[in-house]
C-alpha cells in the first residue's frame, strides 16, 4: 500500500483535470492528480484539434460562444506553443440557409467574435482545393490546438509549483470520514500495488466517467456520452480551419492540425466511455459529408479514423430543449449545450468536499479549471487570485536553443523538435552534439530523433510506447507506424523490466495503430498496410492479433 | 509511358497516339497533389538508391526531402535551404519508387518557392554563379565566337583559380571545351538554309534541314506528304557549343536511313536553368522551343534528341506547358536510338553494317533511365557485327550538368562517381574495352576526367558501322 497525502485530489488526467492541478498549484494548494491511463489519453486527445473561436456556437449557444472566444484569445497569450493560429473560415455553400447567415453575423457580433468576410476570388486563391460553388466566405479567429502538448505543458507547469500527478493509477472509491471525502483509494495497474491518496476535498473531473465515479460515492450526475468520429487525413489540405455556415451539423469542420488535416465529427450517443471505435458506416458517412467542402475528398489519402466520447452535461431542461429539437438519435447532442457545469455534491447529496466538473469543450479547459479551483480554494479559505490567464504555460525559448538545433539538426527535424520539446530539447540536443548519430530520424514522417525518443522512452511518465507516440508523435504520420515502430524496439529494451515483454508491447502498440486504420483500408493507405504487414507478420513473424488482425 | 513500340498504320515512326493533356499528371493536378504525395508508401526505396545520400552522410536523401519534407512545408515549418540543392535532379528516385511519386519534382519545387522566398538573403556570389551555370546556351554561344581563344583562357590556372575564388566554380572540374559551333554542313547532304532574310542571315535563329536538294523542306507549311521522312533534330547545347561533330553524325546516320533532318534554332533546353534555380527562364526556353517546334508537331514528324537530358525534359517537362504544343511533344519525341531501334523493328533499319572491331564499355545515363526506354543504344550496336559492348551498370557518374563544377560539390561529385570509376579503369587495365560509350555529354566529360578513359557517344560506333567516317 502506497499512501500519498495532499489537501486536494484530482481524478482524471485530462485537460481539465491537468488545468486544475496547474491553477490550485500556482495557488499553492497542495494537489495530487490521479489518472487511469496517461494523460490525455482519452477525450483531450480525441477530437479535431479546434480552438473554437465560438462562431460554431454565435446562434444556438451564445454563452458557450462568448467563453470560447475569451479562452481563444487567452490560450493563443499564455500558451503560443500548443496553438496554431491558423484562422478559420465559414463557408456558405448553395442550398445553406441565407437567413442562419444573418442571424450567425448578429450571434458573432452580439458575443464579440471578430468577423470579416473574405471575397470569393481571394478565398478559392488561397484554398484552392475549397468547393468552387461557395457562395460566401468569412473569416473568424478559430485555431488549431495540440491537444497532448497541451496538457503535457500544464502537468509540467504544475509539476513545477509542486503539484504531483499519478498515471496508470485506477481510483476504485472515493473514501468516506463522515458527512465529507477523506480521499481516494485504488490500484498501480503498472505494478498492481494499491494506494491511498488522503485529502480533504476530492475533485470529480473524469469526463466520459464522471457519472460513475459520482454514482461510486453515492452522488447523483447526469452525463451523455456523445460520440464523434474524425478522419485524419495524409496531410495539409486547408491552410486553415474551414467550417461550414449553416446550424453545426456532422462531418462540417476541416482542421488543419500540424502536418494532417481533421474531419469532423459525429454526434451519436452511447452508453460507455470506450466506446471510440469509428464504424465502416461512419466513416464513409463523413467522406459523404466532407465532400461539400472538399469535392476532391475521395482522391485524398485518409491515414486513420478515431472517436472521441464528448462527456455533456446534462440537466432536465435541456433535456427538454433536446427533444423539441426534434434531433433524437444522431446529432441530439447538440441540442445539449456546451458549456460545462460544476456540480458541488454538497448542496445536491450532502457529501462535503466533493466537487464534480462536467460538460464543457477542450476550449474552455482553463475557464472550467479556474471555477472548480476557486471553488476549491473558497472551501480552503485560500483567497490567492488564479494566474491561469496571465501565466505564460511554457517559459520561452531561448534563441540560444534555436541556434544550437538548426546547427545539429536537418532540415525541418529541428524546427520540429523545438516546437514538441521546447526547453527540454536542450538535453536532446546535447546527446547529439555528444553522438551524432543520435540525430539520425527514427520516425520520419514527423522526423523525430533516435536522440528524442530515447529521452521519451526513459522519461519517468512513459509506460507503454503509446505514451511516447503521445509526446513525439512518432507512429501518427503517414507510415501510421510502420517503420518507427521496430526502430524505437531497441531502445525501449534498453530500458530492461518497464517495458518487457517487448513482444507483447509490440503487438499493443500495432494494434492500437490497426483499431484506426481497419475502418479506412483503401488506396493507399491499403497499400501502405500491406507493406506494414509483410514488415510485422511477415519479416518479423508477429503473429496472434498483431498487425495482420 | 514513354515505352510503346506501336506504329501508326501506316508504318514509320509516325507519332505516337496523342497523350491525354496534361498526361498522367492531369488527374492529381486536380486534386492538388501534382506529385503524388499520397501515394508515398514511405518504404526508403528512393533513399537506398540516390546516388548523393550514397556518397554523402549529410544529405537526408530524397525521402526526406522530397514526401516528408513535403508535408511540413505545407504546414509551413521553416527548412533548412541548403540541403536542397544537394540535390543532382538525376531522377534516380522517381525511376525507382514503385509508388510513381515525383520526388524530384517535389524537391524541385520546393526549391523553386523557397528561391523567391530567400533570393534576397542568398549569397550574391553564388546566385551569380547559379546565373552563369544555368545558361549553358549563352556561354556557348560567348564560347563558340573563338573556342580556341575561350578554350585557353579557361585552361589557364590563374583563370581557374580566379572563377573558383570569385563563383565558386571549381578550379578542378572537367569543365568541356568549346568547340565550332553546330551547324549544318555546306554541299554535304546536311545544310544550312537560313530562313530568308528573317535573322539577316545569321544562322543561329535560322532552320537548319539537310534539304536533299529540295531547298525549301525546312519550311514546315512547304509539301504534304512526306512527313514520314522527315525527322527534327533537338541538337542540345553540348552539341551545339562543344561537340559539334556528334551532331553531324546524328544527321548523318539519319539521313543515311533516308530522313530528312530538319534542325531549327532551338534554345537550351531548360535543364541547365532548372537545376541552377532558374525556373521561370526554363520555362520560357520551353516555351520558345514549343513555337518552333509547333509547326512539326501538327504535322506528325518526330523530334529527335541525342542528349538525353533534352530528351528528358522533352518528354517530361515540356508536356506540362500549357501551350497547345506541349500535347504533342511528349509522345513525338524519340531519343537517336529508341527512334533507331523502332525503325528496326519494323525492318526499316538499314543494316548494311560494316564490322566494328572495337570492345567497348557502355554507361546508361541517369537521364536516360528516367525516360523508360531501357538502353536502345546498345541494343543497335549489338546489331553491329564485332561490338562487343558490356553494360558497365555502376550507377550515377556524379556530374549531374552543372553539379559538378560547384567547388563546394566537386570532390562529392568525384565520389559519387568513384564506383563508376573504378568498373572503368579496372576495365580498361583488363583489356577488356577500349572505350566508353555512353550518349551524356556530362557523362562523357566526367568519366574521362574521373578514369582517364575515351568516351564517346554511341552514334559514332554506327556511324562507322555505315562508313560515315568517325568511331573509336
Amino acid at each position: 500500500m502506497v499512501r500519498y497525502s495532499a489537501q486536494v485530489v484530482i481524478i482524471g488526467g485530462g485537460a481539465t483535470g491537468v488545468g486544475i492541478l496547474r491553477d490550485l498549484s500556482l495557488r499553492g494548494i497542495s494537489s495530487i492528480l490521479v489518472e487511469q491511463g496517461d494523460l490525455a489519453h482519452g477525450t483531450s486527445s480525441r477530437f479535431h484539434g479546434l480552438l473554437h473561436s465560438g462562431a460554431r456556437y454565435a446562434v444556438k449557444d451564445p454563452v458557450s460562444a462568448a467563453e470560447c472566444i475569451r479562452e481563444n484569445n487567452i490560450l493563443k497569450q499564455i500558451a503560443p506553443e500548443c496553438v496554431a493560429a491558423t484562422g478559420g473560415w465559414f463557408v456558405q455553400l448553395p442550398g445553406d440557409e441565407v437567413d442562419y447567415a444573418q442571424a450567425w453575423l448578429k450571434g458573432c457580433e452580439r458575443t464579440g467574435i471578430p468577423v470579416h468576410e473574405v471575397p470569393l476570388e481571394e478565398a478559392l486563391k488561397r484554398e484552392p482545393l475549397l468547393a468552387k460553388e461557395a457562395l460566401r466566405v468569412f473569416e473568424v479567429p478559430d485555431a488549431a490546438v495540440d491537444g497532448f502538448k497541451l496538457v503535457w505543458e500544464n502537468a509540467k507547469s504544475a509539476r513545477r509549483c509542486g503539484g504531483r500527478y499519478l498515471t496508470y493509477h485506477r481510483v476504485e472509491a472515493i473514501l468516506r470520514e463522515g458527512e465529507g471525502v477523506a480521499g481516494v483509494r485504488g490500484e498501480n495497474l503498472l505494478t498492481g500495488e494499491s494506494f491511498t491518496v488522503e485529502a480533504g476535498m476530492v475533485v470529480n473531473a473524469t469526463g466520459a466517467w464522471a457519472d460513475r465515479l459520482a454514482a461510486s460515492a453515492g452522488a447523483s450526475l447526469e452525463v451523455v456520452r456523445d460520440k464523434g468520429i474524425l478522419l485524419a487525413f495524409n496531410h495539409r489540405l486547408f491552410q486553415r480551419v474551414i467550417n461550414r455556415l449553416r446550424p453545426p451539423g456532422d462531418g462540417d469542420i476541416f482542421v488543419p492540425h500540424e502536418t494532417i488535416t481533421i474531419l469532423g465529427t459525429t454526434s451519436e450517443w452511447v452508453d460507455t466511455p470506450s466506446d471510440n471505435q469509428p464504424s465502416d458506416r461512419e466513416v464513409e458517412r463523413m467522406m459523404t459529408l466532407g465532400k461539400a467542402l472538399l469535392p476532391g475528398i475521395a482522391e485524398k489519402r485518409v491515414i486513420r479514423a478515431f472517436a472521441g466520447v464528448r462527456p455533456l452535461h446534462r440537466s432536465d431542461s435541456e433535456w427538454a430543449e433536446g427533444s423539441e429539437g426534434g434531433r433524437v438519435e444522431e446529432g441530439r447532442g447538440r441540442a445539449v449545450s456546451r458549456t460545462f457545469a460544476l456540480i458541488d455534491h454538497e448542496a445536491e447529496e450532502g457529501i462535503k468536499g466533493f466537487l464534480s466538473i462536467v460538460g464543457g469543450k477542450f476550449t474552455t479547459y482553463r475557464l472550467m479549471a479556474e471555477k472548480a479551483s476557486d471553488w476549491v480554494a473558497a472551501k480552503l479559505a485560500n483567497d490567492v487570485p488564479c494566474r491561469t490567464a496571465a501565466e505564460p504555460l511554457q517559459p520561452e525559448l531561448p534563441a540560444h536553443l534555436r541556434r544550437r538545433a538548426r546547427a545539429l539538426l536537418p532540415c525541418a527535424a529541428a524546427e520540429k523538435t523545438l516546437q514538441r520539446l521546447g526547453r527540454d530539447a536542450a538535453a536532446v540536443l546535447e546527446t547529439i552534439a555528444r553522438d551524432p548519430d543520435k540525430g539520425q530520424l527514427l520516425c520520419e514522417c514527423e522526423m523525430v530523433t533516435v536522440a528524442e525518443v530515447e529521452k521519451t522512452v526513459a522519461d519517468e511518465d512513459a509506460h507503454h510506447l503509446a505514451d511516447v507516440r503521445r509526446k513525439t508523435r512518432l507512429g501518427m504520420g503517414t507510415c501510421q507506424g510502420a517503420f518507427c515502430t521496430y526502430r524505437a524496439l531497441p531502445l525501449m529494451w534498453r530500458e530492461g523490466e518497464k517495458y518487457d515483454p517487448l513482444s507483447g508491447e509490440l503487438i499493443r502498440f500495432l494494434n492500437q495503430r490497426w483499431k484506426g486504420i481497419r475502418p479506412v483500408l483503401w488506396g493507399d493507405q491499403l497499400r501502405e498496410t500491406e507493406l506494414t504487414r509483410a514488415i510485422y507478420a511477415g519479416l518479423l513473424d508477429l503473429r496472434e492479433g498483431g498487425a495482420a488482425g | 509511358m514513354y515505352t510503346q513500340t506501336q506504329w501508326g498504320e501506316e508504318g514509320g515512326p509516325g507519332p505516337k497516339p496523342a497523350a491525354e493533356p496534361g498526361g498522367d499528371d492531369s488527374h492529381r493536378q486536380e486534386c492538388g497533389d501534382p506529385a503524388g504525395l499520397d501515394a508515398c508508401v514511405k518504404c526508403g526505396i528512393c533513399t537506398a538508391h540516390c546516388p548523393v545520400a550514397r556518397a554523402y552522410a549529410p544529405f537526408p536523401g530524397p525521402k526526406n526531402l522530397g514526401p516528408d519534407a513535403e508535408r511540413l512545408r505545407l504546414e509551413g515549418v521553416a527548412l533548412d535551404p541548403g540541403c536542397l540543392a544537394y540535390c543532382t535532379n538525376c531522377k534516380t528516385c522517381e525511376v525507382v519508387c514503385p509508388s510513381g511519386v515525383r520526388i524530384t519534382d517535389m524537391i524541385l519545387r520546393a526549391r523553386r518557392q523557397q528561391g523567391s522566398a530567400q533570393a534576397e538573403s542568398a549569397k550574391s556570389r553564388l546566385r551569380i554563379r547559379d546565373h552563369v551555370l544555368g545558361r549553358a546556351e549563352y556561354l556557348g554561344r560567348l564560347g563558340t565566337v573563338w573556342p580556341e581563344f575561350t578554350n585557353t583562357v579557361l585552361a589557364t590556372k590563374l583563370t581557374r583559380r580566379l572563377l573558383q575564388k570569385a563563383l565558386g566554380i571549381s578550379a578542378e572540374a572537367p569543365l568541356p571545351k568549346y568547340k565550332k559551333r553546330f551547324r549544318l554542313e555546306k554541299g554535304s547532304a546536311a545544310e544550312l538554309t537560313s530562313e530568308s532574310g528573317q535573322n539577316g542571315g545569321k544562322s543561329v535563329e535560322g532552320t537548319g534541314s539537310s534539304s536533299m536538294g529540295r531547298g525549301a523542306a525546312g519550311d514546315p507549311s512547304a509539301g504534304n506528304g512526306s512527313a514520314s521522312k522527315q525527322v527534327v533534330y533537338f541538337p542540345g547545347c553540348f552539341v551545339n557549343y562543344n561537340d559539334e561533330a556528334t551532331g553531324l553524325a546524328v544527321i548523318r546516320v539519319l539521313e543515311h536511313n533516308g530522313f530528312e533532318v530538319i534542325v531549327p534554332g532551338f534554345h537550351c533546353c531548360g535543364v541547365p536553368l532548372t537545376a541552377n534555380g532558374r525556373f521561370r527562364e526554363a520555362e520560357g526556353n520551353a516555351r520558345r522551343n514549343l513555337a518552333l517546334m509547333e509547326p512539326y508537331l501538327e504535322r506528325g514528324i518526330p523530334i529527335i534528341t541525342s542528349c538525353t537530358s533534352c530528351g528528358l525534359a522533352l518528354k517530361e517537362d515540356y508536356p506540362r506547358i500549357r501551350v497547345p504544343a506541349a500535347k504533342r511533344i511528349g509522345a513525338q519525341t524519340y531519343d537517336l536510338f529508341e527512334f533507331l531501334w523502332l525503325l528496326h523493328e519494323r525492318g526499316e533499319l538499314k543494316e548494311d553494317f560494316l564490322e566494328v572491331r572495337v570492345p567497348l564499355a557502355y554507361h546508361a545515363p541517369c537521364h536516360l533511365k528516367a525516360q523508360g526506354i531501357g538502353t536502345p543504344s546498345l541494343r543497335i550496336l549489338r546489331l553491329i557485327p564485332g561490338v562487343k559492348a558490356e553494360e558497365l551498370d555502376a550507377g550515377c557518374c556524379g556530374l549531374s550538368g552543372s553539379f559538378g563544377f560547384k567547388a563546394e560539390k566537386y570532390e562529392l561529385s568525384l565520389q559519387i562517381g568513384h564506383a563508376l570509376f573504378q568498373r572503368v579503369r579496372q576495365g580498361m587495365r583488363e583489356g577488356k574495352f577500349k572505350a566508353v560509350i555512353t550518349e551524356c555529354g556530362g557523362c562523357q566529360v566526367q568519366i574521362a576526367q574521373g578514369s582517364g578513359a575515351r568516351s564517346l557517344h554511341p552514334v559514332w560506333i554506327l556511324a562507322q558501322a555505315y562508313g560515315l567516317g568517325g568511331g573509336t
